[in-house]
């Protein structure tokens, strides 16, 4: 299997996969969602995996080995791609104080891959953007509900219950502005 | 400015998070909302190296998280964190239950404003 022709999405799927097999619950967050949900509008170059149980992280290095995938520090990088692979991520996965339990598999030709659907991926940037004033990743919230179908009804309740309404409305606001042009 | 050792008997929490230096670290996170390494180093009296580890390791858990300005590291307490109502809640419990001189120790200004070129007196 040649890793250097697959999309983002099917190769996190062969990460994810591959840990999934050894009985590890692998979940892709990140920018790497955007990715995949932005349909091309945005590009990341770390894969990055929430993995449990933590305590058998040892266990992943072997399996990366095993599809071609070397340590350096904390990230998993191979010869032939650009994309590198994080497995660094403390568990739980979590959007903002919202702790989310391990979403369903999808396959993806094949493979089983678990990601954050495209609510939690627009709440795991908009936590960026409301904590740590990343305007970056306010725009990738924005590619994601423009490419896929958000709850944002749900959203905003998320955004409320980590007190930030005001900066919601911004979303909103912007949200709308780019729906009409 | 604070010796190990008095550092290390008043510790609270240490048992809880495994050392002094950490709870330390901590509380002065939630008091002075940021600060860098060598600050704490000085305050801590331990050594640089000593403090970065424990930066290290609760960056990498996302407990705290850091940001350059100019030259110099600040770190902060994590708004992200997924337990840090909770953190601070334990901290600000820890820091009710210190004598009140050992805590106003964390509420001494250390970066207070000085004109350029004044020696700084402690």
């Amino acid at each position: 299997m040649k890793l250097s022709r697959l999309t983002t999405e099917e190769l996190a799927a062969v990460v994810g996969d591959e840990l999934e097999r050894r009985g590890l619950t692998a979940v892709l967050t990140g920018g790497a969602c955007v990715m995949v949900y932005a349909e091309g509008k945005y590009v990341s170059h770390d894969l990055d995996f929430v993995v449990t149980p933590s305590d058998r992280l040892g266990e992943v290095e072997d399996a990366l080995a095993g599809l071609g995938f070397r340590a350096e520090g904390r990230m998993f990088v191979h010869p032939e791609i650009e994309m590198a692979v994080d497995v660094g991520n403390i568990p739980p996965v979590s959007v903002g104080r919202e702790i989310l339990q391990p979403p369903a598999p999808r396959v993806v030709s094949g493979r089983k891959l678990r990601m954050l659907s495209p609510t939690d991926c627009v709440k795991d940037r908009l936590a960026a953007f409301y904590f740590w004033h990343d305007r970056q990743a306010l725009e990738q919230a924005l590619l994601v509900c423009l490419a896929q179908p958000v709850n944002i009804r749900e959203v905003g309740r998320w955004s409320r219950a980590e007190g930030m309404e005001e900066r919601y409305r911004e979303f909103q606001r912007e949200l709308g502005r780019r729906r009409r042009s | 400015m604070t010796n190990r050792r008095s550092l290390e008997r008043s510790a609270i929490l240490g048992p809880l998070f495994g050392s002094a230096l950490r709870e330390w670290i901590l509380l002065s996170l939630l008091t002075m909302e940021e600060s860098y390494p060598r600050e704490l180093a000085q305050e801590t009296g331990y050594t640089l190296r000593a403090v970065q580890k424990q930066l290290a390791g609760l960056e990498e858990g996302g407990v705290v998280f850091s940001r350059l300005r100019g030259r110099t590291r600040l770190y902060s307490l994590n708004p992200r964190y997924v337990f840090r109502r909770e953190l601070e809640a334990l901290l600000r419990r820890a820091l009710d239950a210190m004598p009140v001189e050992e805590r106003e120790r964390f509420y001494t200004p250390r970066l207070r404003p000085r004109k350029p070129g004044k020696p700084l007196r402690t």
